[in-house]
């Protein structure tokens, strides 16, 4: 195996430190019986080529998908629930499988991995590239473990793909649903925040009544699919509102938190800023709750027709924040997926 | 020609079935002793309403699925209203037998009285919920009530004065059931909730509707009165999308031609909306097929459609305009629940992407997700209310040792 520079040695650690608990996870997790052979075989030459292939829009084959997610999954899982990053690093918001637009954030925010990015989740639904915007987040993640942070949305959930189109694609450009398991079962590993220089606070939705201090999230056991109830699944559905004190969701899952509550929280964990995804703004960022809360989204055009503008934001080593923002990508033209109407719909 | 006339005749025909038949029975419970469906005794009563004709034998009725069907005759609207509802039994014992699985908690002493409220979609009828009405209650343990009724033009309700002429336009349609929603909560709720043994309790409405009928509960909001609109916790609208909707409207001539509007008998009706999957639950299209048929006159079994969709045609255009902007922004709690896949316009994409209402997918259900999916919808329905029922549920937290109250 060539190894060329420090993220190398992070990765070779890391394949080192999965061999040592393979059994852990095979028990637990029935992990494929033959990954520990596949793990050997690939090297960074292979995770390069992979990468130019996925930056091309292609998918790669099953067998790969196999590798990739057992070394993505040796490397998340020695994440913790919270994140640390440090600056400088670009925050980004939801991409739900607009791969074109993914392009479109990497030539706006440069190349990884000159910068550093986080991710806040929803990579997947919605969009008709989920596969090759997952695949290539989680390659670049497995090629850069510290210049990359991609943590768990709402969306990376084997229920919410069931509808919203993530595993339908998987079915449609795999011919079954192995894929997709394997991407599902990998999204468990994922953290769930992340603490930029321990000033500002990453996670896909909102602030939950149960997590009042960031060391509570550290207690939590993700390793699980996303639950319908509980702190994990409010971190990951909960939306700011400008009503104060906590509210019901419209939604149906988490909750909403006013300014009252963001004030507190920042101030009980000593933070300057709670950045989130989840919700669409038009201009693809939205500061709330007096700058105690801004929300990213950087799916520009969201579903090929809202029209919104998208975003990220820089953070440089001085702390100083820049949003980026953009237009959708000009493409060949997305591939005519004809909305079937019902026949009767009265 | 020759069908609207038979048509016509039938309607009439029809008209004496409600007055002389349905009604009188359905008048011998009083409000105090509500059956709360025991089983044996709905057995006994399928007996002595059964309809007349040998092929009806073997199907259920609506008093297998509601308590009280009761004819409103409303003069200003010029209909008489066939309406069915299920009052609330168990108000004393509260225990709710469904699974509790919010982090909101509340004491089930202080919950409101859910009390759904349905209308249905062009070309179906006030049964199209009946298998739903029942497991909502059932699943409630009595503790919810049920109205549902057939809408003009449809069903068992007849205009008083058939030679006025007649609007199916959506403002129509909104008033006959703003009529009908002040009716019910003049007649019927607020008698039983002035009783002692309720004074403290409040009752939760929650409009819920299928297809046109959905865009009907969201228009029908902001025009009841406020007194009656304050007891609304909540619009649900099932299967419909302002943009696909008006879609599919070209498409209605096409569907009409394929269409059969008379059958030999109910069961054949039954069967040909199973087998083009209209309806995919047999114990639900027993009891929502037949009520869109009438028997026809003279010695046969046959039966031919009551409504003719092509009446409604120069209405459609009124139909679902602007109602998704108006649904995500109505000022209540939202519930959207789509059959096979999210097929969300514009509105309601972003609507949903900032969180501004409950979308919920049943995948395995058809279009009549009231009826194909009964017990998933009595759940969802049940958890909607008690998920928002605002004056109760109490927020917990640990954030401090303070307790947030929902405001």
């Amino acid at each position: 195996m060539e190894m060329t520079d420090l993220e190398d040695i992070a990765m070779q650690d890391a394949i080192e430190e999965e061999e040592g608990t393979q059994f852990k996870i095979d028990k637990e997790n029935g992990g494929t019986a033959n990954s520990g052979i596949m793990k050997r075989d690939l090297n960074i030459n292979e995770l390069d080529e992979w990468i130019s292939y996925l930056m091309k829009c292609e998918t790669l084959s099953e067998n790969n998908v196999v590798q990739l997610c057992d070394l993505a999954k040796s490397i998340l899982q020695k994440e913790e629930n919270v994140r640390n990053v440090n600056v400088p690093v670009t925050i980004c918001g939801d991409i739900h499988g607009q791969f074109h637009d993914l392009l479109e954030l990497f030539k706006i925010g440069g190349p990884a991995p000159d910068t550093n990015y986080l991710f806040m989740g929803d990579y997947v639904d919605r969009g008709y590239y989920s596969v090759e915007s997952v695949s290539l987040l989680i390659a670049l993640k497995c090629r850069y473990p510290d210049r990359i942070t991609i943590l768990r949305g709402n969306h990376e959930s084997r229920q919410i793909t069931q509808v919203y189109g993530f595993y339908d694609e998987c079915l449609r450009k795999y011919g079954s649903a192995n894929v997709w398991k394997l991407f599902t079962d990998l999204f468990d590993y994922l953290p769930i925040t992340a603490l930029v220089d321990n000033k500002i606070f990453c996670l896909h939705g909102g602030l939950s009544p149960m997590i009042e201090t960031i060391d509570q999230i550290r207690d939590l056991n993700r390793l699980q699919e996303v639950p319908h109830e509980g702190p994990m699944c409010d971190l990951l559905w909960s939306d700011p509102d400008d009503r104060g004190g906590w509210g019901i969701s419209p939604r149906g899952a988490g909750f909403t938190f006013g300014q009252d509550i963001s004030e507190q929280f920042n101030h009980t964990n000593d933070l300057e800023l709670v950045a989130r995804a989840h919700q669409l703004v038009m201009e693809g960022y939205a500061w709330s709750h007096g700058e105690n809360v801004v929300t990213i989204f950087s799916a520009p055009n969201y579903c090929y027709r809202c029209g919104n503008q998208a975003a990220i934001m820089e953070v440089d080593e001085n702390h100083n924040r820049q949003f980026l923002q953009y237009d959708p990508s000009i493409r060949p033209g997305e591939p005519s997926v004809t909305r079937k109407t019902p026949d009767y719909f009265l | 020609m020759s069908q609207d006339l038979r048509r016509k005749l039938i309607l009439k025909q029809l008209d004496k079935l409600n007055n002389n038949e349905e009604i009188p029975n359905s008048n011998l419970d009083t409000l105090g002793q509500l059956p709360s469906f025991p089983k044996k005794s709905i057995s006994k009563e399928k007996q002595h309403t059964r309809n007349l004709k040998n092929d009806a034998l073997q199907l259920p009725s609506w008093k297998d699925f509601f308590t009280k069907n009761e004819v409103v005759t409303l003069k200003d609207r010029n209909f008489q209203f066939n309406t069915y509802f299920t009052l609330p039994t168990s108000h004393k014992n509260n225990s709710v037998t469904y699974s509790e699985n919010l982090t909101t908690s509340s004491s089930t002493a202080d919950c409101t009285i859910p009390i759904y409220i349905f209308h249905h979609g062009a070309g179906s009828s006030g049964l199209s919920f009946a298998n739903l009405a029942k497991e909502v209650y059932e699943r409630s343990s009595g503790k919810c009530g049920c109205f549902s009724f057939d809408a003009r033009g449809h069903g068992k309700t007849v205009p008083i004065d058939p030679t006025k002429p007649i609007s199916y336009g959506r403002e129509i349609f909104v008033q006959d059931f703003k009529s009908l929603i002040t009716w019910f909560y003049q007649t019927q709720l607020i008698e039983i909730f002035s009783s002692k043994q309720n004074e403290k309790k409040h009752i939760s409405l929650i409009l819920v509707g299928h297809s046109l009928g959905g865009s009907i509960c969201t228009f029908v909001h902001p025009s009841l009165d406020k007194m009656i609109r304050s007891h609304v916790l909540g619009v649900a609208m099932f299967d419909i999308v302002e943009e696909a909707a008006i879609l599919a409207l070209e498409k209605v001539d096409h569907f009409l031609k394929n269409t059969p509007n008379a059958f030999n008998s109910y069961e054949d009706a039954i069967g040909w909306y199973m087998k083009h999957k209209l309806s995919r639950t047999k114990t639900s299209a027993e009891i929502a097929v037949p009520s869109l048929f009438a028997p026809v006159e003279g010695d046969t079994s046959q039966v031919t459609r009551i409504t003719n969709l092509k009446d409604f045609s120069p209405y459609w255009s009124t139909w679902f305009t602007d109602l998704s902007h108006s649904f995500v922004t109505l000022p209540t709690a939202k519930l959207l629940i789509l059959a096979g896949d999210d097929r969300l316009d514009k509105e309601l994409i972003i609507g949903q992407m900032q969180g501004k209402y409950q979308l919920v997918v049943f995948q395995d259900s058809g279009h009549f997700i009231q009826e194909d999916s009964p017990m998933k919808t009595a759940l969802t329905l049940l958890e909607f209310w008690k998920r928002n029922d605002n004056t109760n549920v109490i927020i917990k937290s640990n954030w401090g040792s303070s307790t947030n109250k929902n405001q």
